[in-house]
């Protein structure tokens, strides 16, 4: 046997030779990622770019003379819809662009926002959890490599979407100066988000916790930024000026451009990235920032059966939706006074609201919960998902082969998951209800919101029901339930803008929406008799067919 | 294939799109036996015990697990068995204790005193999270859990590939023991050697269909025994050899003489050799490797 040659003992690399071996194969890394995500960014930037500009077509359409759209600047003055759309720039002469900045760019801004938030997480966090970013690394691949080829995709994502954005709402009749500085707001508020992502990746150890902390930082943006603009209208105060999407919208797009208030979110991203590099240059593969702890050598003894470890398994999670819920909701509520007090001040618009300022106050409120629901049916959604993911680790099969039937163990999980999105739907219609009774001196409204909210169950019921049917039927296609949760809450928030009957596959058209409307019993049977059906035909196909591995 | 077989398979088909994973399986494991389930990556193995556990419904065939039906009794069969899967995979977040107690709850309860002499005997730290275990231990979880089980047979799919020597002793021991109590097991493994010490029958399975089924020694009878001989004459024996009939490839290395002989031919072979000569013989014994290479192409290896 011939042996084998030993290379003479070379030197040790230079000092600079480490520094950049610390970027090798980063390149291959962005190529294989961008390989790995063409068809979800793909269908990523045509759903974003093309909504926006049929949500822009469609605006022109609604609102083609000028006093159409004074009327609606007029609305868009009161303390809710700028909560939900922005502060206001140009509302004096309220063209379709600067109708589009206001009203639509924190939603676009968002999407990208989660889009780049999970992205990033499924490059760092999720490869390292599957034991990927172990195989990779013992490769001649840096230490640094991974965490800069998340920056290098998530940017080219974003920038990618927003150019696509633009280049839509141009081919919408735009002007294009406008067109790019909202793609490139909306682009920049992704890559912000995504940069903090990549720092919540190196404190946790669970993907899953990681994508939640982004969430929260989004969410947190968000909340930061409403509550900013409502305080000073048409400028944005301090608060606003702390969130990357006031950042984005402080551009001003279709109004008065500027361009210098998209430095804030690419320093913000360049300081949180190299944040995200430093930490993860310090720490072993596979560690978070604390320390494993022990554990119980005996499992305790609420620790009986699916439903238990369900629960401590998606606890935090779910946790984390309801917190997110709440705030939303006392959000609202303590907006609520605002809203009323705005109609009163603009008799012009009492013609609107058939019910004086109270029935406006109590359509912000239903409009609100809407947005309540929408997060609960994601924690529904992501229940669901977390039995796909038991099926496809291996934990499904283990159990089953114990004397566990498939309905019970599908059964428990789902239990946990919708009992858990139902209360927290309930809980947010119990904490608007009392702080907005509370603002508006009508203990009457907790008892209306509260049966709102229960009216809203079976919707709740339809859309978890969806992806229920879709795990039992198709379980490789798992993203059609996400698909179609971002369906129902898409056509929710832009009701007024999309064209009509957009919105006919959507429980939430059934449902009447309380507590501003009466409650209409044979319409509200529709989406409750869906849910039942999507739900039983879902556990019945699980029951039928193959257990992937 | 008798009704008192602990596993029944009877041609058994099942595809996956336009794979044919299993192509008319036949496999039977008699009540109170240890069967080995041997077969290359990618044969079925894995896909058979998946039917046997309700995991998947079969497109034709029979397949019967004490007696029931495995897709439509799968709860109430489940009660009388345990398995230990190929791949372990628990809940990342609770420890290896936690894990055992709620697989054990999950089927209504566990021995304690069972449960702590296994945890003992494997040496397993159960207050360790279960992402914290290396892949021995983690599979020492779901063997605990299983062994700990009160049924009457056990299904076991690769269950000590990531043990240490020490361990596949004492995963040895407790099968031995197992089956001293009249339990079945069903273990499809790829150490042989572990095969050939607990096992009484052994079924082979290639490309989805049983190749060879029966007895250790009824296998070993099909293979060529393996024989080093130190000669006199060797040149002249082995121009006496190179035509006998079911002797093998003989070749002079070192000065001796090797070979490879049927066992119908040892006999003769035994007769013939004195007249070179013998100063030394070793014969080594068909193994299961041998039966296991030759039945997929290669010749049988000569001892080392």
């Amino acid at each position: 046997m011939t042996a084998v040659a030993v290379p003479a003992a070379r030197p040790a690399p230079s000092a600079a030779r480490r520094a950049t071996d610390r970027w090798a194969g980063t390149g291959a890394l962005v190529r294989v990622a961008l390989r790995v995500e063409r068809a979800r960014l793909g269908v990523w930037l045509v759903a974003v770019a093309g909504l926006t500009a049929v949500s822009a077509a469609s605006e022109a359409d609604l609102f083609p003379t000028p006093e159409s759209r004074a009327a609606r600047a007029e609305l868009m003055r009161s303390p809710a819809a700028v909560a939900l759309g922005g502060p206001g720039y140009g509302l004096d002469d309220y063209t379709i662009g600067a109708m589009v900045a206001n009203e639509l760019g924190a939603w676009v801004a968002l999407a990208l926002a989660v889009l780049s938030v999970l992205l990033v997480v499924r490059h760092l966090r999720g490869a390292e959890e599957s034991g990927l970013l172990e195989a990779v690394r013992s490769t001649p691949v840096g230490r640094d490599a991974p965490v800069l080829a998340a920056v290098v995709v998530v940017t080219l994502a974003d920038l990618a979407i927003g150019l696509a954005l633009a280049a839509a709402l141009v081919g919408t009749g735009l002007p294009a100066a406008g067109a790019l500085a909202f793609g490139l707001g909306c682009a920049l508020v992704g890559l912000t988000s995504g940069a903090t992502a990549a720092v919540a990746a190196q404190l946790v150890r669970h993907a899953r916790t990681a994508s939640m902390l982004g969430l929260a930082a989004i969410g947190v943006g968000f909340v930061l930024r409403a509550a900013g603009d409502v305080r000073a209208p048409e400028s944005g105060s301090v608060l606003s000026w702390l969130s990357p999407f006031g950042w984005s919208q402080a551009t001003r797009a279709w109004v008065d451009e500027r361009w210098w208030p998209l430095a804030l979110p690419v320093l913000a991203s360049a300081a949180a990235f190299g944040l995200a590099a430093l930490l993860a240059e310090r720490r072993d593969l596979g560690d978070g920032l604390l320390p494993e702890r022990a554990g119980r050598a005996y499992a305790s003894p609420r620790l009986t059966g699916v439903a238990a470890v369900t629960l401590r398994r998606l606890g935090g999670a779910l946790a984390g939706w309801a917190l997110g819920v709440v705030a939303i909701c006392a959000l609202v509520g303590v907006l609520a006074r605002e809203v009323v007090q705005f109609i009163e001040d603009e008799p012009a618009l009492a013609a609107f609201f058939p019910e004086g300022s109270g029935g406006a106050g109590e359509a912000a409120l239903s409009r609100y919960l809407l947005v309540a629901v929408a997060l609960a049916a994601a924690a529904g959604v992501q229940g669901v998902g977390a039995v796909r993911a038991e099926e496809a680790a291996g934990r499904a099969a283990h159990v089953l082969a114990g004397p566990v039937g498939r309905v019970r163990w599908l059964g428990a999980q789902l239990a946990v998951a919708l009992g858990a999105a139902a209360g927290m739907v309930l809980l947010g219609g119990l904490v608007m209800g009392v702080i907005a009774a509370s603002t508006l001196d009508d203990p009457a409204l907790v008892g209306r919101v509260v049966g709102a909210a229960l009216a809203q169950l079976p919707a709740l019921g339809a859309v978890t029901g969806v992806a229920v049917l879709v795990l039992g039927a198709a379980p490789r296609a798992f993203g059609l339930a996400w698909a179609y949760l971002g369906y129902v809450a898409l056509t929710a928030m832009l009701a007024g803008v999309l064209p009509d009957g957009s919105d006919v596959a959507s429980p939430l058209r059934y449902t009447p929406a309380m507590p501003a409307e009466p409650m209409d019993w044979p319409a509200a049977g529709v989406p409750a008799a869906l849910a039942v059906v999507l739900v039983a035909g879902g556990v019945l196909a699980f029951r039928r067919r193959d257990l992937l591995a | 294939m008798t009704t008192t077989d602990a596993v029944a398979v009877r041609g058994l088909v099942k595809t996956f799109g336009r794979r044919r994973a299993l192509d008319g399986l036949d496999l039977s494991v008699r009540a109170g036996e240890v069967h080995g389930f041997l077969g290359p990556n990618g044969a079925g193995k894995s896909t058979t015990i998946r039917v046997l556990l309700g995991m998947l419904r079969a497109d034709a065939g029979e397949a019967r697990v004490l007696g029931a039906d495995p897709w439509r009794d799968a709860v109430a069969l489940h009660h009388h068995l345990a398995y230990v899967p190929g791949e372990v995979d628990l809940w990342p977040n609770l420890t290896g204790g936690e894990a055992i107690d709620l697989l054990g709850r999950l089927r209504g309860g566990l021995d304690p005193r069972r449960r702590a002499d296994l945890v003992e005997r494997f040496e397993l730290d159960p207050t360790v999270r279960v992402r914290a275990y290396s892949k021995g231990n983690r599979q020492k979880v779901a063997l605990v859990a299983a062994l700990a089980a009160d049924v009457p047979l056990l299904v076991l799919d690769e269950p000590t590939s990531g043990l240490d020597p020490l361990m596949e002793v004492e995963f040895q021991r407790c099968i031995r023991e197992a089956a001293g109590q009249g339990r079945t097991v069903l273990l499809s493994s790829h150490i042989l050697a572990e095969v050939e010490a607990l096992c009484e029958r052994v079924t082979i399975i290639r490309a989805g269909r049983a190749v060879r089924s029966g007895t250790l020694d009824e296998l070993r009878g099909l293979t060529r025994t393996a024989v080093v001989v130190s000669l006199r004459d060797a040149d002249a024996a082995l121009a006496a050899l190179r035509d006998a009939p079911g002797v093998h490839e003989p070749a002079l290395t070192d000065g001796h003489l090797r070979l490879d002989v049927d066992a119908e031919a040892l006999d003769d072979l035994l007769a013939l050799l004195p007249r070179f000569g013998v100063r030394g013989v070793t014969a080594h014994p068909p193994t299961l490797e041998d039966l296991f290479l030759r039945e997929y192409g290669d010749a049988v290896g000569s001892p080392r």
